[in-house]
């Protein structure tokens, strides 16, 4: 249980996605885990509302980052996890300019409230409080080249463990994730449903689910896992318009992930992932490329 | 076991802590809010105001409709002792006795001015029905069609010249009804039902106002009927807030039955004089065909220039080449060719390729202060367009001033022509030029908003922009500078953005300031100051 990893899944711009807030295993007490997450993600095809289609004035759109992770053990069963990202827009056709910047600072505490050893077998529960919020003043009323929504967020997720002897895990958890209102830069805006007079946009909330199953023993660690994102509220974009920052953006990715702690030197680990999008609402079809280095680092010596 | 303990507890009054902050509620500050109108004025003498278009309206022609049509449009009102009238009271005291809090909040609604909520009601007309149609699967784009409003593509897309049109066949033809009842309401002069009988209640703000005809009912009237025509797939929801505003007029006590009947009576014979003025002003036409748009694009190779194309993938045709020829308010079709700008630089000349790399830098170094102006201006797809975003700057100032209805009609009816002769103006120059746009000149100029699909000199932000500020400085005198400072602002946001040379933004200026100048040299003499 001392191997930890991290990874952005690319739900950027919508929800930042954290594997170590969704898995099951935790870093030790007073050890961090810490490196650089790039993450190239790139869709042609876009559910408009239910409507599938692409776009000549957009392309293909290309989000690239490179995000800073880190996970420190406060305790064995209390872990802090923060991430800051660096993410870059583009679209290959049409007029409309690429954005850049930082994007949102996420922290969060993850706990490992319940745990229980079986003869062959280990069973855990955790909980995970996940605060995100802008590191910079980027817009929101760029879609879909905007860096993010500029929300700040509140996740309360609920994660299960189950992983037995000879290595083989199954893996689940769930969050709600309550976002507070965003502002334009104008005085009024349509949001697929109304007009509205105002430049703040109520944001509705979003839920997640997270599944993965593998394998986990000694160096090396993969799995294949399925990602569910609903927001709960919000217009469709309409035929021919523009999305729209708080639009019902669902989907439903599936994918692979490989981590192996290399033997030399000590502690450090690479890891790779692809997914592909293999249902959307509002949402680009995209297909996500990450690749990261990641060094642990113990404090505690005696361990 | 202790720790665990302090971390239990840590962990759960974190959870509270954000329990607390994710239970505050997401209502959102809307702006413009209106409170109950309680005008400084009555404008008694509003009828004598000059019409806008002599030839569409005038008090004469109105009062010959309604008097001389069979049947007429509406008789004169029954004396306030008569039975039938008393039957009316009768029904407005029941009413009164048991208004649900819906009924209260549709009152409440309708009692900051019907005049600005239908410019409300309107603006979100406008940015709901202001999308571009998608291409067909043979790249070729169908036209909406009146005829058949509620098809894929909905007719309108109320694009910004199809908006300023709108908002000035609106406006108009409501400032103009609401002469025509300030003309039978100051001859009739029969008080409202709450003047008439003690036990009915004033659930507006109480004024001296005659009530035959209900001027809400004429507002409701002739409002529906503009934008039945201008909107038509939007048919159910102007007809039941129309309803809604003379049930409010009936439910404050404000009106009677018989107020209200002759009040949509008249609304409806004025409206009916603007839909005829709208079939004949050309805007039919407006869309051109495939044999114009070549024919444009064939003149300017002629003249040795590059023709504008569209930037879009599929090439989409431009936007109404020929709304420059739609009928104008305050112009004729001379003063607006004599008033059409100088040509913009040659597409081959030194300075073209200065004002090219000019836009260049500014797309290239498109700093958030300057993104942000850019998008408080943009005001494209989906939205209310440039007319409707100075219709927007303009209601604070109206409500602020505590205008009767009249003259709150008066004051968008005197912006929205404004807007509306700058957008032919502007078109008549952009077509007439059909000069191509920052992008197509230089491919690697990546903009901070959409590109509009059609040519870029002059700039129809600024030409709007500087209209609007214009008459807005005239109704406004005290503001001027803050009108032109936004109107500047607005300007250089679409060089900011990168999709306009510095020529198109400074001369559209200049051009939309000359264009107000007409309106407000008509307001300067039409009676009501």
């Amino acid at each position: 249980m001392k191997k930890i990893y991290l990874l952005m899944l690319g739900l950027v711009p919508t929800l930042s996605f954290a594997q170590n807030l969704t898995d099951g295993l935790m870093m030790q007490k007073k050890s961090l885990c810490t490196g650089f997450m790039y993450m190239h993600d790139r869709w042609t095809d876009y559910w408009e509302g239910e409507l599938k289609r692409e776009n000549g004035n957009i392309g293909h759109v290309t989000t690239q980052s490179l995000t800073w992770v880190g996970t420190y053990g406060i305790t064995n069963k209390v872990n802090v996890i923060a991430m800051v990202p660096y993410v870059k827009t583009k679209a290959s056709q049409g007029t409309l300019s690429g954005m850049e910047g930082l994007q949102d600072l996420s922290l969060g505490v993850k706990y490992n409230f319940f745990g229980k050893k079986f003869e062959k077998s280990a069973f855990n529960t955790f909980a995970v409080l996940n605060f995100s919020t802008p590191l910079s003043d980027y817009t929101p009323d760029f879609y879909p080249l905007a860096l993010g929504a500029h929300t700040t967020n509140l996740s309360y997720r609920l994660t299960a463990y189950y992983k037995i002897q000879q290595g083989w895990f199954v893996n689940a958890s769930g969050a709600y994730t309550w976002r507070s209102n965003t502002t334009l830069d104008r005085p009024s805006y349509y949001d697929g449903n109304e007009f509205v007079m105002s430049d703040e946009v109520k944001m509705p909330n979003v839920f997640d689910v997270f599944v993965s199953m593998g394998y986990q023993k000694g160096p090396l660690q993969a799995e294949l896992n399925y990602i569910q994102q609903n927001t709960l509220g919000g217009g469709d974009i309409r035929r021919q318009d523009m999305p729209f920052v708080s639009n019902r953006m669902n989907m439903i990715k599936t994918g692979a992930l490989v981590m192996y702690y290399l033997p030399k030197p000590q502690g450090m680990a690479v890891r790779g992932s692809a997914h592909y999008t293999v249902a959307g609402r509002n949402a680009g079809q995209s297909t996500t490329l990450m690749a990261g280095v990641l060094y642990t680092i113990k404090f505690d010596k005696n361990q | 076991m202790k720790n665990r303990n302090i971390y239990i507890t840590a962990f759960f009054a974190f959870a509270f802590v954000l329990g607390i902050v994710t239970s505050c509620d997401k209502e959102i500050a809307l702006s413009e809010t209106l409170t109950p109108l309680q005008p400084a004025s009555l404008d008694e003498d509003a009828a004598n105001w000059t019409p806008i278009d002599a030839n569409t309206i005038t008090t004469e022609k109105i009062v010959n409709i309604v008097e001389n049509s069979t049947p007429k449009v509406f008789n004169p009102p029954a004396d306030i002792t008569s039975d039938a009238y008393k039957a009316e009271l009768a029904t407005i005291k029941d009413i009164q006795s048991k208004l649900t809090k819906e009924q209260k909040d549709i009152i409440e609604y309708w009692s900051g001015g019907g005049v600005l909520r239908w410019n409300q009601i309107l603006r979100g007309l406008v940015a709901r029905f202001n999308l571009p149609p998608a291409p067909k699967a043979d790249d070729t784009y169908p036209v909406p069609d009146a005829e058949n409003p509620f098809a894929d593509p909905n007719f309108p897309f109320a694009n910004p010249p199809y908006a300023a049109r709108a908002y000035s066949y609106v406006s108009v033809a409501q400032y103009e009804a609401l002469k025509a009842a300030w003309h039978y309401m100051y001859q009739y002069d029969r008080p409202s039902p709450y003047k008439n009988d003690s036990g009915i209640q004033s659930l507006m703000p109480e004024t001296d106002l005659p009530s035959y005809p209900s001027s809400d009912a004429v507002l409701s009237g002739v409002t529906a009927e503009m934008l039945k025509l201008l909107f038509p797939a939007a048919v159910e929801e102007i007809t039941l807030k129309a309803a809604e505003q003379r049930n409010a007029a009936l439910w404050s006590g404000k009106a009677s039955t018989s107020d209200i009947t002759a009040g949509l009576a008249l609304g409806k014979s004025v409206a009916a004089l603007f839909v005829t003025r709208a079939r004949g002003d050309g805007m039919g036409a407006a869309g051109g065909n495939k044999a114009l748009w070549q024919s444009l694009a064939d003149g300017a190779t002629a003249k040795g220039e590059i023709p504008w194309i569209s930037l879009e993938t599929p090439k989409r045709p431009p936007m109404l080449p020929v709304f420059g020829k739609v009928k104008a308010w305050a112009m004729t079709a001379d003063q607006i060719a004599a008033g059409r700008p100088a040509p913009p630089p040659l597409t081959s000349s030194a300075e073209m390729k200065k004002e090219v790399d000019e836009v260049k830098w500014y797309a290239d170094n498109l700093t958030r202060e300057r993104l942000a102006i850019v998008h408080k201006w943009a005001d494209g797809a989906g939205t209310y367009t440039p007319p409707g975003h100075w219709n927007d700057i303009a209601a604070e100032y109206i409500r602020d001033a505590n205008y009767s209805e009249v003259r709150a009609a008066r004051a968008f009816a005197l912006l929205n022509m404004a807007l509306h002769d700058a957008a032919v103006c502007c078109w008549e120059t952009k077509f007439y030029y059909f000069n191509p746009r920052p992008s197509q000149m230089d491919a690697s100029i990546k903009t901070g908003t959409g590109v509009p699909n059609f040519p870029a000199f002059t700039s129809g932000h600024s030409t709007f922009s500087g209209s609007a500020a214009t008459v807005l400085s005239y109704l406004f005198p005290a503001h001027t500078d803050y009108f032109h400072g936004e109107a500047s602002e607005a300007s250089a946001s679409r060089l900011y953005a990168g999709i306009h040379y510095r020529s198109d933004i400074e001369v559209g200026l200049q051009q939309g300031k000359n264009v107000g100048g007409f309106t407000v040299a008509f307001a300067q003499t039409d009676g009501a100051e």
